[in-house]
């Protein structure tokens, strides 16, 4: 072999090996920051923003009132997408031994068999009182019995309208349970009286809302009790609970006083916009958006429970939010670790401060005596019908959430239902389309899990 | 293009081995080829070939929710895809956008070129406006066209305010948010483009031009029957380019529209990205990998098998 030759291809070695050093080499902050001897606990979580924040004093606190563990939290993006990644990297060094995962992703988890239920911490737990917990938020991640994962951050969808300008128009406000007509009374109203200068009411193009909607007129979408008994093998849109709602809406947008932003993010940016500047008095959104509608409100804000179908009671509605879960491929004093950390973020103070910063509702009773609270609701007295919402609910299987998997496929197909109903089409011949096209992605996915 | 390269590089090989009459190789050579061939071919085959397979492999079966594959399902799924309305009304609104855009910014992009192409005085400041572009990143072009886009406060929101016309829901009314969606674009590789072109622009003889003049021809004519055959071989390279990079579009969709509103900006390949990391669906998004790799093949092949007889050097 002659030198150059020789030479040549060293240097190519040396070049292949910096590329793969390069490529391979992942830097573990992990392990390389552990500069004390507390057992490391990684928790993923996704929120942005101000909740990041407040999530951040959350951990600090936690690490700080104790000495035995300390959680490294990491941002993960969107909710979606954090899924895949935990349900990817599930048994490698790089999991996280606590994790936040979004409400329509609990069938998934469960399902995933990749955590450990916390009912096995609390079981072993004399300290912790899981009924201080609202029922509605512990039934919604619980299945056969036992509490799959720890309820976190915790919204319910509300209906806000604008006060000061009913009081304007001398309009009688809507009762805090409303029904279907009494909205469409005041919508109807605030438009004739303000000379069409305000638009009633609108409802933003989101699959949550009709599935909430399904949910308050006490209809399961789902078999199989909305998959609480079973895995569900099919879903129902065109019953008669989803045909009120958008009938009540079709109502309304004949009458002229609805107005349709449209659907996506940009769509709930715009119809905050709206209702903030007068030009729409009434819309329903996460109770989440309390902080982000009082702040930035010259008028008052009004906010009722969820409307429901007229002759009927409520039945509630279920939760949205995210929830603590535990993964099960770390060692025992980890997954220890990982519930100490859950346990703490629902004692009752923390939940109060987390209500107050996020608008996220606190889950513990015992939240309610905290003087973080009562200023709140001295100050803004209306900040407290979300969570009355929330304790008045009974839960049961229609509104303890959909166990389904694929609710983000779904969530986009009745979408297109919304969308197509709202732009003058047959109610009914949209929900058909809708469900024929989820019972087929359920086929699928089942099939494809080997569910029978 | 490509076939005329071709042989002269054989020409040049076989020139330096004057040894070899036929293409064999000798053991040297042949330990010569691995060598350098070798490095590209394993990262390659790591990161491209392997991938590739995978996601053939991956198509034919049903995922689970933990995206491992489970049931075979042949072509299954492909004929669901191929079946389903949704996906054959993504598939449509990924051409109208492709052509939309490869069509508007070669035809903005050779405008802008011919006229920077003029010698007057205070070009350079023209030609460095019309590329400047090249130098904004995605997200920073994003968020620019996002305030511009903002039903109450952009800039169009403004500008038909002052007219008084009513203002136009950019990214809420699926026709507009596609068109939103594409002047964005447009708007992006207009740089590149433009400065490709200026460059075969100014490589054209001005005796042509000269002659043409002393015939009569007016600029018109000169442009079309001069600058436009001359450069046809950069058009060819411009226009494939944004193409394919039309096919492939994903961050300006996922920063503005994120697919919506109702599916009408959701393009074959943020599609993909959807069903995969959103959905969980690794079987039905790599089915779809699988198309968008046969379309754009078969596009391509289109170009150069009939773009390629009509460009003139």
């Amino acid at each position: 072999m002659s030198k150059r030759l020789k030479n040549s291809l060293i240097s190519l070695a040396l070049i292949i090996s910096a590329v793969f050093v390069g490529i391979f080499t992942t830097n573990n902050p992990v392990r390389s920051s552990s500069s004390s001897d507390r057992t490391q606990i990684v928790f993923w979580h996704e929120l942005g923003g101000a909740s990041e924040d407040a999530l951040e004093e959350v951990v600090n606190g936690f690490n700080k009132s104790q000495s035995k563990y300390e959680v490294v939290p990491k941002y993960q993006g969107s909710y979606d997408e954090a899924i895949q990644k935990i349900l990817q990297t599930h048994g490698t060094s790089t999991s996280p031994a606590v994790f936040q995962a979004f409400d329509i992703a609990t069938a998934q988890m469960i399902h995933s068999k990749y955590t450990t239920p916390v009912q096995n911490f609390i079981d072993k737990d004399p300290d912790f009182d899981i009924e201080k917990i609202a029922p509605a938020a512990r039934s919604f991640y619980s299945n056969g019995g036992k509490q799959q994962a720890m309820p976190f951050n915790t919204s319910q969808p509300v209906l806000y309208y604008n006060a000061s300008l009913l009081k304007k128009y001398n309009i009688t406000p809507p009762p805090v349970s409303p029904t279907y007509s009494d909205i469409t009374r005041v919508a109807k109203q605030l438009y004739e009286r303000s000379g069409h200068k305000t638009k009633g009411m609108t409802i933003q193009i989101y699959g949550w809302l009709l599935e909430q909607a399904t949910t308050n007129a006490g209809t399961a979408l789902a078999n199989n009790n909305n998959g609480h008994t079973g895995i569900p093998t099919s879903v129902d849109m065109n019953n008669p609970s989803t045909v009120k709602f958008l009938e009540w809406i079709h109502e309304n947008i004949k009458s002229g006083d609805f107005i349709n932003y449209g659907s996506g993010a940009s769509a709930g940016a715009n119809q905050t916009a709206g209702f903030l500047a007068g030009k729409v008095g009434i819309f329903i959104q996460s109770s989440a958006s309390i902080g982000e509608l009082t702040a930035n409100n010259k008028d008052k804000l009004g906010i009722t429970y969820f409307p429901h179908p007229d002759g009927q009671k409520a039945n509630g509605v279920s939760i949205g939010g995210a929830a603590l879960w535990i993964s099960n491929d770390k060692p025992k004093a980890v997954q220890q670790g990982a519930y100490e950390f859950a346990k703490y973020a629902l004692s009752p103070a923390v939940q109060a401060q987390w209500q107050k910063s996020t608008g996220y509702l606190a889950l513990n009773k015992d939240s309610q005596k905290e003087k973080i609270l009562k200023d709140l609701y001295a100050k803004n007295p209306e900040a407290k019908v979300p969570g009355q919402q929330l304790a008045d609910a009974k839960p049961n299987y229609v509104n303890s959430g959909i166990l389904l998997e694929g609710m983000q496929v779904t969530r986009q197909l009745e979408e297109v239902a919304m969308e197509e109903s709202y732009n003058g089409g047959d109610i009914h011949k949209a929900l058909k389309k809708a469900t024929k096209n989820v019972n087929q992605n359920i086929k699928t996915s089942n099939r494809a899990n080997g569910y029978k | 293009m490509l076939k005329s390269t071709t042989p002269t590089m054989v020409e040049a090989g076989t020139k330096t081995k004057k040894k070899h009459r036929t293409f064999s190789l000798n053991a040297k050579d042949k330990y010569y080829a691995l060598l350098f061939l070798g490095p590209s071919l394993l990262i390659l085959s790591v990161f491209v070939f392997y991938p590739m397979l995978r996601t053939l492999y991956i198509s034919m079966f049903l995922t689970n929710t933990l995206g491992k594959t489970t049931v075979f399902n042949g072509l299954g799924n492909y004929t669901d895809l191929l079946g389903s309305p949704e996906y054959i009304a993504s598939l449509g609104s990924t051409l109208v956008y492709v052509f939309a855009v490869t069509i508007l910014t070669v035809g903005i992009g050779l405008l802008l070129a011919n006229l920077a192409s003029k010698r007057l005085p205070g070009i350079g400041v023209f030609r460095t406006l019309y590329s400047v572009t090249m130098g904004v990143s995605v997200s920073v072009a994003a968020i620019f066209w996002l305030f511009i886009f903002n039903p109450s406060t952009g800039f169009f929101a403004l500008l038909s305010n002052m007219v008084g016309l009513p203002v136009i829901n950019w990214l809420t009314d699926p026709t507009m948010a596609m068109w939103a969606v594409i002047i964005t674009t447009v708007w992006m590789n207009l740089g590149f483009t433009f400065l490709i072109l200026l460059g075969a622009i100014s490589s054209v003889p001005t005796t042509l031009y000269e002659a043409a003049s002393i015939e009569g021809a007016s600029e018109r004519r000169q442009f079309f029957k001069i600058t436009v055959p001359m450069i046809s071989p950069t058009l060819f390279f411009v226009s494939t380019i944004t193409l394919i990079e039309g096919f492939k579009s994903f961050g300006l969709i996922d920063l503005i529209t994120k697919g919506g509103p109702t599916n009408s900006t959701n393009m074959l390949v943020y599609r993909i990205y959807k069903d995969a990391f959103y959905s969980g669906n690794y079987a039905q998004a790599s089915s779809e990998a699988i198309i968008l790799t046969v379309i754009i093949a078969f596009f391509t092949f289109l170009q150069f098998k009939f773009l390629e007889k009509r460009v003139n050097y």
